[in-house]
């Protein structure tokens, strides 16, 4: 598969992902730490001890909602349930078993991870709306069942004699570090996962689950990995939560206040980042708390009302937070990121398609790639695709075309698997693919494009390739290569440590094809590359389309623009209504008056 | 046994007429979210607005004088308006900021940021609330609150049912609000005009129909509904301003059940929660009477997330 | 009656319209046609205002129409048949016709209007109380011509009237529009894949491609361009 040798030129892995020391982005993380401590020894005052305590607890609580919910960007408004079971966890554990918080809290940790698997496990088959209120039922559902098994107001026995042991401590500042550790590891997870593949991949259902899936990433395991941290790390925070209160009430840690308080932190400071939820925490933490000790006998509530104002005031100001808006006024007078060579490395020119190659004598004798028999599917009454039939040859470029409403992405849909048929079948190598996941499909070897390009704007073209490249379970160094050799292949290696954002359509096709060539498929298909291209572009995108086929990758093409196309395609299917109208060469098929009439009209076949 | 069927049929009368009330909340909410595709986390502080406008306005203009038996009533159906202006300066200052035409090109982006907007809102009327109001419990008082028709006896002499006058005279008035929002939806030309763009907004917009202002009036008049259903409510029961949180649930419970947009639906829904609420009150704890509730909901949301009344109308 | 100037549009950095000049007189039947993707839908959007140009003039009757809210285009009198038909799926038929009628002229006219147009389409009065959702898609594309019909419209724009029909369905649909610019004053803008179908019946056809107008002309010249064939073709 690996048969592609770029030429000696080319940027490097090393030139397209520079390494990156990683002790550069732990400093800040270890500064704040050490900063906050060293705060916290020249404070006596037991109040603010426990304000210094809260805002780290506060911020680990906000990190583990930003680490699904940011990163995802599916909003759960139930974190309170994880939340909320490890600080009953722990309160329990400790009065009925005598478990000390010192192993409470991390086996509260696991169990939150286990709630959340099977929380997730049947909601994720719920979208949008219906997730976030479905997440919603959880936490109120657990509170009133915890109210019913009569723990309306659990205590922690008081453990003097042996403090340290029960983690109870006289000293208030030992609460403070270990709300700092907690902190210091809910930093280290976010960002571990922020730089693995599951943030990758993340990020990639967040911009567009279904390409995300068509990429070859298992989108339900990817998202239960990312709640089953998330709630882990948030059952582990409601269990040091409860160490330091005390006390646990149902309404104090599965109320939808807390749920709200994970969700507004992670929100003001910035979703999808290691730091917003630590900047929310900083800065809402104190004011609401202060607000409630100086003004709360005056104004019960202000501590409510600021906080919903300060939600009300990002979304209509800052809609992705303060560390987002900041990052980008900082960024922009430096915006002209330096791309690495002056203009776009053309790709060398093709070699030409011989009528030798076209015929393909010897893959007759194999078989043909993919084999599609009696495909249908009907939309209510509208039968999109209706007994198509056709069969793709090794190393062909085969061109899908026909008029409006003809099926034609129906059947790109069926074919790596967002549409199951009604009937039919799709032999890939002869194996039948038909009803298996996306992703499988995917990793069986179909890749695919989509007619509107949706890339990954705040991450590299590099990373935004690189996406793409995990699909055969690739190591990381392994993932690089193959994201340098698409990147040289499809001729944009000299962007890609430019943001995807700064990109120009061609450009922006180019990375798409890259993201899809990543993966190395034996067959790729193209949904209308050309669409918003000028004459000019249109020329250097099919220069690569013909590049990547010579390099033996086998394409199915839907496009328009037919006076591009007959110059690029060895063969032709013509659907209409549906069903294949006529196949054969560009000549045979463009003389065909059934064609002429689907597409111009019968008036036109007769003057014609 | 006979005992045993009394309490049957006298929770099924508490349901039906508890139900009513959820529908009419129910109904207001389904409007707001069949038209807008907004899911409103403060329906039910808005909710707790109303209840608290019918309770000052029996209070402070002496309508028990005035009226009588009718007066909290009243007062709950002028709670209704009072809140639609409420409803409108809220959509026009800040739900319009991330909803309506402006976000139809958004795809998925904007609707997160509606359903923190609607959070946002909730706590200040939450906690905004709590400090105009006060935390400890107000009912509206009112005579029939301790009086009960006798229905029976129907069965010999041994079952009758008990129907709560102030609960009674609430169901109808919540049945006829809903019947008038229903005849409104249904039959007026502005009504009309709201499906239509909730249909299609696109479309909506080639007949010359403002979406945005249509957007305005559902989310105005959505609020102003439940507010009244709000003020119905308050006759029998004791609330604080964090009331709403309560109801949400409920309402979303009930909307879902309808069908995610219908307004009809949504009447249902919320009858069928109320049934829900009091008949499982038969063989569970009352602490369990919401959890019951839920696992309804999530049953319904994953085995027919059409829900029980919808009804999957083709979008071409 | 309706004047476009270089009308530029793009989506998200797409250039989809680069350049569009166009004229249709009063009363004149005008065809736009090109191959899939030229940019004939985003034109009619544009004059509908659910897309904003970036650049270029449309004016409607000697008034700037971009200065106009899209809401309030259709009072001026534009009807636009959209793209797929998109008839409201929840609301009956009569109630679909209703809403065609939101304009002021709608109102006055609403009783000469519906009989009119359910003598066009007799189908329309047979399932007056049918959700439109469950029309078939010949009848639905009726309904939204009759619905575009109601307001008395002075400019009716069709795009893509036989997309997705069987072929003597969409002969129908055609001879049906015939007979409504043979009977009323309308202008009317059709766009069409369909060639040949288009500018037989039209006075005047532009040619669209990749955004921009290659060819215009009367339908005898542009029948007998090899221009058309070759956008179409590539051949």
């Amino acid at each position: 598969m690996m048969s592609y040798v770029a030429p000696a030129d080319a940027p490097s892995v090393e030139d397209i992902f520079p390494p990156e020391a990683a002790w550069r982005s732990l400093m800040p993380i270890l500064a704040v730490l050490l900063c906050w401590g060293a705060a916290a020894f020249a404070i006596t005052n037991s109040y603010y001890l426990l304000l210094m305590t809260m805002v780290p607890v506060w911020a680990a609580f906000g990190l583990s909602w930003n680490l699904f919910s940011g990163y995802s960007g599916l909003i759960s408004f139930g974190h309170a349930a994880f939340f909320g079971l490890g600080a009953y966890f722990v309160t329990l554990a400790f009065i009925v078993f005598g478990l000390t918080p010192w192993l409470g809290i991390p086996i509260a940790g696991l169990l939150g991870a286990v709630a959340a698997l099977l929380i997730g496990l049947p909601t994720f088959r719920l979208r949008g709306h219906y997730f976030a209120l479905a997440m919603l039922a959880y936490p109120l559902a657990l509170l009133s069942i915890f109210e019913w098994l009569g723990y309306e107001e659990v205590t922690l026995p008081m453990k003097r004699e042996a403090g340290a042991t029960w983690m109870q401590f006289a000293d208030y500042h030992v609460y403070v570090f270990l709300a700092l550790a907690l902190l210091g590891g809910a930093m280290l997870l976010t960002r571990a996962v922020e730089r693995s593949r599951l943030g990758l991949a993340l990020v990639a259902i967040r911009q567009n689950e279904p390409a995300a899936e068509a990429a070859g990433i298992d989108t339900l395991r990817r998202k239960l990995q990312a709640l089953s941290l998330s709630g882990g790390l948030a059952a582990l925070t409601g269990g040091f939560y409860a160490v330091i209160l005390l006390v646990v009430t149902p309404d104090s840690v599965f109320g939808m206040l807390v749920s709200a308080q994970a969700l507004t932190l992670a929100m003001f400071g910035g979703v999808g980042s290691v730091w917003g939820p630590i900047i929310g925490a900083v800065i809402l933490i104190p004011l609401s708390e202060l607000l409630q000790a100086k003004l709360g006998a005056v104004i019960p509530g202000i501590q409510g009302v600021v906080y919903g104002l300060a939600i009300v005031a990002v979304i209509l100001l800052a809609r992705e937070g303060l560390f987002w808006r900041v990052k980008d006024l900082l960024r922009r007078p430096a915006a002209q990121a330096m791309p690495l060579a002056p203009a776009a490395t053309p790709p060398p020119a093709p070699p030409p398609r011989s009528e030798a190659t076209d015929a393909m004598p010897l893959l007759e004798v194999t078989g043909p790639l993919l084999e599609v028999t009696g495909l249908s599917r009907a939309f209510g009454g509208l039968h999109a695709v209706q007994d198509v039939s056709f069969s793709v040859r090794s190393g062909e470029i085969l061109g899908v075309i026909g008029p409006n409403g003809a099926g034609k992405t129906t059947l790109f849909n069926l074919l790596n698997g967002f549409v199951r048929p009604d009937a039919g079948a799709v032999l890939l190598r002869g194996q039948n693919i038909l009803g298996q996941q996306p992703n499988r499909i995917c990793r069986a070897g179909i890749g695919r494009t989509f007619q509107v390009v949706r890339p990954f704007a705040r991450m590299t073209v590099a990373d935004n390739v690189r996406a793409g490249a995990h699909v055969h379970g690739a190591s990381e160094a392994e993932a690089r290569a193959l994201a340098r050799a698409a990147l040289v292949r499809t001729g944009i290696a000299g962007q890609a440590r430019m943001l995807a954002s700064q990109l120009t359509n061609l450009q922006l096709r180019q990375m798409e094809l890259a993201r899809a060539l990543a993966g190395s498929p034996d067959l790729l298909l193209l949904d209308e590359p050309l669409a918003g291209l000028g004459a000019g572009e249109i020329e250097v995108l099919i220069d690569v389309v013909r590049r990547i086929a010579a390099d033996g990758v086998t394409i199915v093409i839907i496009e328009h623009t037919l006076h591009a196309m007959v110059r690029l395609v060895d063969r032709f299917i013509v659907l209409d209504h549906g069903t294949v109208l006529a196949t054969g060469s560009p000549t045979e098929v463009t003389q065909n008056p059934a064609v002429i009439e689907a597409y111009l009209g019968k008036a036109w076949a007769e003057h014609a | 046994m006979l005992q045993q069927i009394e309490n049957v049929l006298q929770s099924l009368e508490a349901g039906l007429v508890v139900g009513a009330v959820y529908g009419l909340m129910c109904a207001g909410l389904g409007l707001i979210f069949g038209v807008m595709r907004v899911i409103n986390f403060a329906q039910g502080d808005f909710m707790m607005l109303g209840m608290y406008a019918a309770y000052y306005l029996m209070a402070a203009l002496g309508l028990q004088v005035l009226l009588g038996d009718a007066a909290p009533f009243m007062a709950a159906i002028a709670a209704g308006p009072l809140l639609l202006v409420v409803g409108y300066v809220v959509h026009w200052l800040l739900i319009s900021r991330v909803s309506g035409t402006r976000v139809l090109t958004l795809e998925g982006e904007g609707h997160s940021a509606q359903l923190i907007l609607t959070l946002g809102i909730a706590l200040i009327l939450q906690n905004g609330g709590r400090v105009l109001f006060g935390a400890s419990p107000v009912s509206i008082q009112t005579t029939l609150s301790s009086e009960a028709w006798e229905i029976g006896p129907l069965y010999g002499d041994d079952i009758s049912i008990f129907v709560n006058q102030a609960r009674g005279v609430s169901a109808v008035v919540a049945v006829l609000v809903a019947g008038a929002l229903y005849l409104f939806v249904t039959r007026s030309r502005v009504g009309k005009s709201l499906r239509a763009a909730a249909d299609n907004v696109q479309a909506a917009i080639y007949m010359g129909i403002d979406v945005d202002r249509s957007h305005r009036l559902a989310f105005s008049l959505g609020i102003g509904i439940t507010a009244i259903a709000g003020g119905l409510l308050a006759t029998g029961y004791a609330f604080t301003p964090y009331v709403g949180l309560d109801y949400v649930i409920v309402m979303y419970a009930g909307v879902v059940l309808g069908g995610l947009g219908s307004v009809f639906g949504a009447f249902w829904g919320g009858m069928t929660i109320g049934l829900i609420q009091q008949i499982s009150s038969l063989f569970l704890p009352t602490q369990l009477q919401n959890t019951a509730i839920f696992a309804v909901f999530l049953l319904v949301v994953f085995l027919r997330p059409q829900g029980m009344f919808g009804r999957v109308s083709e979008r071409t | 009656m309706l004047e476009i100037e270089e009308l530029e549009v793009s989506y998200g950095g797409l250039p989809a319209l680069r350049g569009v000049s166009l004229r249709a007189a009063e009363g004149a039947f005008v065809a736009i046609v090109g191959p899939n993707g030229a940019g004939k839908t985003t034109l009619f959007k544009t004059i509908s205002g659910t897309v904003s140009p970036r650049a270029g003039r449309i004016r409607f009757d000697g008034r700037d129409l971009l200065a106009i809210r899209p809401a309030a285009r259709p009072h001026l009198g534009i009807a636009h048949v959209p793209e797929g038909r998109q008839v409201f799926p929840s609301l009956t038929v009569r109630e679909n016709l209703e809403m065609g009628a939101i304009p002021a002229t709608g109102r006055r006219d609403w009783q000469t209007n519906l009989a009119r147009v359910e003598a066009w389409f007799p189908i329309l009065a047979e399932r007056r109380s049918q959700l439109a959702g469950t029309l078939s898609g010949g009848q639905q594309q009726m309904l939204a011509i009759g619905r575009g019909m109601m307001s008395s419209p002075r400019l009716l724009m069709l795009d893509e009237p036989s997309m997705g029909l069987a072929p003597a369905i969409a002969d129908f649909i055609f001879s049906r529009l015939v007979e409504i610019h043979h009977e009323t004053a309308l202008t009317i803008l059709l766009v069409e894949q369909r060639v040949a179908e288009a500018l037989r019946h039209a006075d005047y056809g532009y040619v669209l491609e990749t955004g921009r107008v290659v060819l215009e002309g009367t339908h005898e010249v542009l029948r007998g361009n090899d221009r058309i064939r070759q956008a179409y073709l590539g051949m």
